[in-house]
């Protein structure tokens, strides 16, 4: 005797609906309705398209685009089919399975914080290092100017006549190198925090607060040499290619793909607070120092900067180039090796320049 | 489970839809979703998405039936590749051709009129898309949905309101939304019969003027209060054949609900979503309802309503252009 289920017949052609009774047969179902019509289902021509998740009603469907259609709201009858059907049984979700999907469910959940992950430690560091030395130059530059745009706009930046100044201490350090892929631009900004950045493409943005807080010329020349590196060796075009890959991320996990634009862009924003791995920071002092010594430029500057950033670390103007330059003993210790290793500098940077008129550069703007 | 009602139960009263999903389900989908989205570099994220809608369809009930949801993630992978060959590519050549070529400023300029015209274009076509594609992927008791609206019109009536709003600085737009809520609402189709808007932009003058005025003394704040007022009249001025729906949502329930979503998505870093979804939809019909006689055996299946007809270059941006 097959067993019989109630349930619901749609036509396809009307939106009322029959009630039918539905007699599961070894390869078909037998459909009658309640105007007395039997209709013939085999199993090969069905297809489910309910009825996968706790709760749901089952539907089965059966011709072309408009389709009639069975609507069984008890899933015990999903269970029964398995046990009736002797082909095409596949077509048709089985509930007794469905432990078996929670569990790949969670699986498929640990593998996603697995991969994301991995992803966020290994691959976008990878990634973005791979990427970086193919940005071309001019990508870098243009890059370079937006930052620029939103971090030291125009308003913001003290003349440039008057700090001549420190191009000629870029100059300096830029000669040995022979030609180079980047024109170095200084922009003073005129705020009174501590704090210096490069921006791709050649920009490097120091605030009025440094420039003040340096007590040599030597000392500043360590600072843009630092930051000169982060643009050569490309680790700021790094450090955005990696807070635009977490932005992908981001979206790929939330399924929002609109959030990851206004992510990517706040980067260049955020610029400033970006912080280059441990290894990036050494690299750049390693390099920047090299850079001095090549260019005969006393490295004590250097090292002295140093020093006093860790001798006057609670001073409130500090705390954004510490974030970013985390400042430590054994940094300064590195810094000083490299420096005993090389010969002294023959002769002073700036020997005609009052350092003391540095602070005219940049009068702090009228309260 | 639902009791299933006998058919035709009330020819007339308050009919409501009810929503039947849960958080968890689809936060289960979603994950999986995402897993096979990474593994496959982003091809799987349309039959991710055909999944949710499916789900979502399949959990909402009216009348004792639940909605059916017909469309594939072939159909929309090539909406998809559609958009990007028909505005997708021309405009991002219009964006760096000039500069990377170095054209003369006023070709430059020619271009950027160019972005700005596709855009005022494509915004509507895909609204209209979209909206033709659902509807002909979504049934109830075996009846397709459709849209019958031209897209040209649609096209003149969004650049018009686009005009006039920024002609009039702002001021048009409570006309404008509803002629557009208008335009999409009397155009939709359930097998044969149509579906019927008489709302005037000019009721909402007035509260959408207030709430300009109110932004700066209420952060903004004044907004929820508006489009909670501006869905509920788009709402009540809406029509399915003798029957009329109508809302009962307040700017306050709307305020605490967008408030309490905005806190959840902050505190989970964004795993809320799917419950975030199924309290948005809890929401909406709680407060929904269609009111008056309905005659649902009346309903015919309309053939046409599903086959994706039309001429060559509006059949091919109508069918299968989701972008939602």
């Amino acid at each position: 005797m097959p067993s019989e289920w109630e349930g619901y017949y749609l036509d396809g052609r009307t939106a009322s609906r029959q009630r039918a009774v539905i007699r599961l047969m070894r390869s078909g179902l037998q459909v009658t309705t309640e105007g007395g019509v039997t209709l013939w289902w085999p199993y090969a021509e069905i297809r489910q398209t309910q009825g996968f998740y706790a709760g749901e009603q089952v539907r089965l469907e059966r011709g072309g685009e408009i389709s009639e259609a069975l609507v069984v709201s008890d899933q015990a009858f999903l269970t029964d089919l398995h046990r009736t059907a002797s082909e095409g049984r596949t077509r048709f979700h089985d509930p007794a399975r469905r432990r078996l999907r929670l569990q790949l469910t969670f699986l498929a959940a640990a593998a996603v914080i697995a991969i994301t992950g991995a992803f966020y430690l290994w691959g976008i560091p990878a990634l973005a290092a791979l990427l970086a030395p193919r940005v071309p130059v001019a990508w870098e530059e243009r890059l370079g100017e937006a930052v620029i745009g939103q971090v030291a706009p125009p308003a913001r930046r003290c003349d440039p006549l008057r700090a001549r100044v420190l191009d000629d201490i870029v100059q300096r350090l830029t000669a040995p190198l022979g030609p180079l892929p980047y024109t170095f631009r200084v922009l003073v900004v005129n705020d009174a925090i501590i704090n210096a950045f490069a921006a791709p493409g050649g920009y490097v943005v120091v605030f009025r607060g440094l420039l003040e807080h340096t007590g040599s010329s030597e000392e500043l020349a360590g600072v843009l040499a630092h930051e000169m590196q982060h643009i050569l060796r490309r680790h700021a075009t790094r450090a955005l290619l990696e807070h635009a890959s977490t932005g992908l991320l981001l979206a790929a996990l939330s399924g929002d793909p609109s959030g990851a634009i206004p992510y990517g862009l706040e980067g260049a924003r955020l610029l400033g607070a970006l912080h280059y791995s441990r290894g990036h920071e050494e690299e750049a002092d390693r390099e920047g120092m090299r850079m001095m010594i090549a260019a005969g430029i006393d490295p004590q500057g250097m090292v002295k900067f140093f020093e006093s950033v860790l001798k006057d670390r609670d001073l409130p103007d500090f705390l954004k180039y510490l974030s970013a330059h985390p400042t430590t003993a054994d940094r300064i210790e590195k810094l000083k090796a490299l420096a005993r290793a090389s010969a002294p500098a023959s002769a002073r940077l700036l020997p005609d320049y009052d350092w003391r008129d540095i602070k005219k550069i940049c009068p702090p703007p009228p309260r | 489970m639902s009791g299933v009602s006998p058919p035709q139960a009330g020819i007339i009263g308050i009919r409501r839809l009810s929503f039947h999903g849960s958080g968890g389900s689809l936060f289960g989908i979603h994950i999986v979703n995402v897993f096979l989205t990474i593994v496959t570099l982003g091809v799987y994220y349309f039959w991710g998405k055909v999944k949710v809608r499916r789900y979502l369809l399949h959990e909402t009930e009216f009348e004792g039936d639940r909605f059916a949801y017909h469309g594939t993630g072939k159909e929309l992978l090539i909406g998809f590749l559609k958009a990007v060959l028909v505005f997708g590519i021309p405009l991002m050549l219009l964006n760096s051709a000039p500069q990377l070529l170095g054209w003369r400023p006023e070709f430059q300029f020619l271009a950027i009129v160019l972005i700005y015209a596709i855009t005022v274009v494509f915004i509507p076509v895909a609204v209209v898309g979209t909206r033709r594609y659902r509807l002909s992927r979504t049934s109830w008791r075996g009846i397709r949905f459709s849209f019958r609206g031209r897209v040209v019109e649609f096209i003149r009536l969004f650049v018009l309101g686009v005009l006039l709003t920024t002609i009039t600085l702002g001021l048009y737009y409570p006309i404008f939304a509803t002629r557009r809520y208008g335009f999409l609402t009397s155009h939709s189709y359930f097998g044969t019969q149509k579906a019927d808007f008489n709302g005037r932009g000019r009721d909402l003058f007035w509260s959408y003027l207030l709430a300009l005025l109110l932004t700066l003394p209420t952060l903004g704040l004044c907004w929820f209060w508006f489009t909670a007022k501006k869905r509920r009249y788009f709402w009540n001025h809406s029509f399915f054949a003798s029957a009329r729906f109508q809302s009962t949502m307040t700017g306050s329930l709307f305020f605490l609900l967008k408030l309490s979503n905005l806190l959840l998505l902050v505190v989970t870093l964004g795993l809320a979503w799917p419950w975030v979804v199924v309290r948005n939809i809890r929401f909406d019909f709680q407060y929904l309802a269609l009111r008056g006689p309905l005659d649902l055996a009346g309903i015919q299946q309309d053939a046409q309503a599903a086959s994706a007809t039309g001429e060559a270059l509006s059949g091919f941006l109508d069918t299968g252009f989701d972008l939602g």
